[in-house]
């Protein structure tokens, strides 16, 4: 048996040390991740409008309700798919009002998109490049935001499934409405 | 019997087969060990059966059977053909049913090759069949494909065309055989590490692989980045985003160890290093899938994600790390033998080329995970931008491109540097030529653009070169002409790369009919509007023609859609894809104006982007045959 050397552990050690780190990422789970938002108020932004060039949607729109929900989505995105029924539900309860911002999309699917599965949106904002969804801290999508009276109360992240209907989404909209 | 069921019974069986065959690494240590398994048996049906359940899946997609829960979730019955396939894999449960069958096909090919060392073989094949056991336990236990639907449908919910996309259907898999093709690749590490055989002719066994899984990946990248630019319509090819950065990593350990098995096969030297780059190759891929598939990382690709199957990533990617690399700490002090390499010479060349292929890797990585860990410790968002991967991968690149530049042309063990750079001084001096009087003439360029351009071009001529003067029989199966193709395809896309964002222009104009717009050096002639009538929508449509000296070469027809239910209006894009350039034109009708508003892109040198991929897979796929060749 050849002598063991210490030296030569070092990638086990680094190994373990960015393993703790990404059970650290995983444990956090990333669905409740606080939103640097949270408690804010909404952020400034600007975009054209999906159903026409004139029409802006801006932080005024979403000042102006109640209670807002904003989800970001995409045509090319399989998740939003999933969720846009959910999302076609919530657009019944009275006093919300969902806007949408579509994210990096061709304008053509993303009407396709909404012309197959409804229009849940009182409007929606076009941000072709992503850039204006960066003041939102978007960095995946679907996500979606709850405002109240102009103050972002909650973000989530990924596709809103049944369960978190029922157990996150309805409550915290039971609150303020 | 129900079909589900089968394949429930096939995938059992295949986690049976594979444990027996995994536990060999563990039992001839102990007092088991006289127990003889039958390897190649015990291959053949792990093979089979991941084989049959797959075709399984595929059978269930084909006939619409909507009492799984998969095919509601992923078919519909109106579907094109090829689409309902194509759903058997677009998915999560399918998805890692074709990485397992990839799995097994790569360890049932190695079983049938040539190679006579029998315990080597036994034991590749023990850790492959360890990969493939903790899989299928991830199938069965968090993903099984062919679990029945609780609420009986007569219809499924995958109809949506968007996702009907035939590079949507075919890129997953083929970047899923490159990912998977580097398992093989650290089975051989651990094979070769625990029967002491890490040698030349181990590496002459190791290359085919590593080229192979090379080549998948190289396509797999190019065609999603191609998806993105036609399908999505974005304008840009490579965005930097995590999972595209995920892909990349593994993409430059690998090109990284190629090049460095190379130097195994040749001198016998840096053992050691290439067991590294072949642990850390595959564990990138794994790390990569980690990241996509726990949904740490939302984005493009995320598929429904689900905490449980990240963490059991996890805890599988924990044991196969843990597992090489302290095989590896323990084996390290008998691999390396002593060596001295020269400076001046090819094996220093490729050297230089691995440490800039893993600083990039490194600048990847951090730009992919220090948000993350931001986000964790400090409890912020940020994002990395293109800004920081361009800045920080420039001067890597300019070196990587020098060291591409000089290696090949390099003698091994020991050359003149005189020699060597006498040898492309020609070319180089005929490429600074050609850039400075490109810069002069057409547009002016700042000096990192013309050193790169330059460097390129040099690259791209210098190859040429070599694999004409070392390919004398102009055999399309060669090493040589490979290297070659690759390297040119190399040149040729950072070259198209550096063209296309320096010179991508666009331009908006206040147009009327008859109006002559200038952009660049094309002449557009703004023809006439019309109005059609689409199938729900109205159109106003205008012809713009791009001359050549009066006569018309193209015909561009822009449009504006006006859709009345509900209210709508959308600008069409009319492009045209030349030889040279890519060129768009978007129009507007601003209300109360009598002009038209248009706006012209010209992005340069897309077509050329795309054949320089093309180039690198023919290189790969050269000197693959000519490896397969050399074994037999």
């Amino acid at each position: 048996m050849n002598k063991i050397k210490i030296i030569y552990f070092t990638p086990v050690v680094i190994v373990l040390i960015f393993l703790i780190f990404l059970f650290q990422l995983l444990n956090k789970d990333v669905k409740k991740l606080s939103s640097a938002l949270i408690e804010k108020p909404v952020p400034e932004f600007e975009m054209q409008t999906l159903y026409s060039d004139i029409t802006l949607l801006n932080s005024n729109d979403i000042n102006s309700s109640n209670v807002a929900l904003v989800n970001v989505w995409a045509s090319w995105c399989i998740p939003c798919r999933a969720e846009h029924e959910i999302l076609m539900l919530l657009s019944k309860i009275e006093g919300l009002d969902l806007y949408g911002i579509n994210y990096k999309d061709k304008k053509i699917n993303a009407l396709n998109f909404i012309d197959n599965l409804g229009n849940p949106f009182k409007k929606i904002g076009v941000d072709k490049n992503g850039r204006s969804s960066m003041v939102w801290g978007v960095y995946g999508i679907p996500e979606t935001f709850i405002i109240h009276k102009g103050t972002v109360i909650y973000k989530h992240i990924g596709p809103i499934h049944l369960n978190e209907l029922e157990n996150v989404i309805l409550p915290i909209l039971a609150k303020l409405l | 019997m129900s079909l589900g069921n089968l394949g429930n019974i096939l995938m059992l069986t295949c986690l049976l087969a594979s444990l027996i065959q995994a536990l060999y690494l563990i039992y001839p240590h102990t007092s088991f060990g006289k127990i003889n398994i039958n390897y190649r048996v015990l291959t053949r049906i792990i093979f089979i059966t991941c084989l049959a359940s797959f075709l399984l899946l595929i059978y269930l997609f084909l006939e619409s059977n909507f009492n799984y829960q998969l095919v509601v979730n992923n078919s519909h019955s109106e579907k094109p053909l090829i689409y309902k396939i194509a759903g058997a894999w677009g998915n999560h449960e399918g998805s890692l049913l074709l990485w397992i069958l990839v799995l097994s096909f790569f360890n049932f090919v190695f079983l049938e090759t040539k190679i006579k060392n029998t315990e080597f073989k036994k034991y590749v094949i023990s850790f492959q069949s360890l990969m493939i056991f903790g899989f299928t336990l991830f199938l069965l236990l968090t993903s099984n494909p062919f679990l029945a639907t609780e609420n009986i449908t007569n219809e499924g919910l995958g109809l949506n065309p968007i996702l009907q996309d035939l590079l949507l259907a075919i890129h997953p898999p083929i970047l899923y055989v490159g990912y998977v093709g580097y398992s093989i690749v650290l089975s051989f590490a651990v094979g070769g590490m625990i029967t002491n055989k890490i040698d030349q002719e181990w590496a002459r066994w190791l290359h085919p692989w590593v080229i192979v899984s090379w080549i998948f990946l190289t396509a797999g990248i190019g065609l999603g980045s191609f998806w993105a630019y036609y399908e999505l319509g974005w304008g840009g090819y490579w965005f930097w985003d995590p999972v595209e950065n995920a892909s990349l990593m593994p993409w430059l350990a690998g090109t990284a160890l190629f090049h460095c098995v190379i130097i195994l096969e040749k001198k016998n030297i840096l053992q050691s290093w290439v067991i590294l780059l072949s642990i850390l190759t595959f564990s990138l891929s794994l790390i990569g899938t980690f990241l996509v598939r726990s949904g740490i990382l939302n984005s493009v690709h995320t598929f429904a994600s689900d905490p449980s199957r990240g963490l059991f990533i996890l805890v599988f990617l924990a044991i196969i790390l843990i597992i090489s690399f302290t095989l590896y700490a323990i084996k390290a002090p008998t691999l390396d033998k002593k060596s001295k390499i020269n400076i001046v010479s090819k094996e220093a060349g490729i050297l230089a080329n691995n440490w800039l292929l893993l600083s990039s890797l490194f600048v990847v990585f951090l730009g992919t995970l220090y948000p993350l860990a931001v986000d964790l410790f400090l409890q912020k968002s940020i994002s990395v931008g293109p800004n920081y991967y361009v800045l920080s991968l420039m001067p890597i690149l300019l070196l990587l491109l020098l060291i591409m530049i000089v290696g090949p042309v390099s003698k091994w063990q020991n050359d003149k540097l005189t020699n060597i750079l006498f040898s492309i001084s020609k070319l180089f001096i005929l490429s600074l030529a050609i850039i400075f009087a490109f810069s002069i003439y057409f547009s002016e360029l700042k000096l990192t653009q013309i050193t790169l351009l330059t460097l390129c071009l040099t690259l791209m001529l210098v190859s040429i070169k070599n694999g004409i003067r070392t390919n004398r029989n102009y055999s399309i199966i060669s090493p040589s002409l490979g290297k070659s193709l690759a390297h040119i395809g190399f040149g040729l896309l950072i070259l198209s790369v550096i063209a296309n964002t320096t010179f991508a222009t666009e331009k908006i104009f206040q147009a009327q009919v008859d109006d002559l717009l200038v952009i660049d050096n094309y002449k557009f002639k703004f023809d006439k509007v019309n109005q059609t009538k689409g199938k729900n929508f109205n159109a106003i449509t205008a012809t713009f023609s791009l001359l050549d000296n009066k006569t018309v070469i193209e015909t561009f027809k822009p449009e504006i859609r006006i859709y009345s239910n509900p209210p709508t209006v959308t600008s069409e894009t009319s492009i045209v894809r030349k030889f040279l350039a890519d060129i768009y034109i978007v129009m507007n009708i601003p209300e109360n104006a009598d002009f038209v508003n248009v706006r012209i892109h010209i992005k340069p040198m897309m077509s050329f982007i795309w054949f320089s991929i093309i180039l690198m897979v023919l290189g790969g796929i050269s000197s693959i045959f000519f490896r397969i060749k050399l074994i037999k």
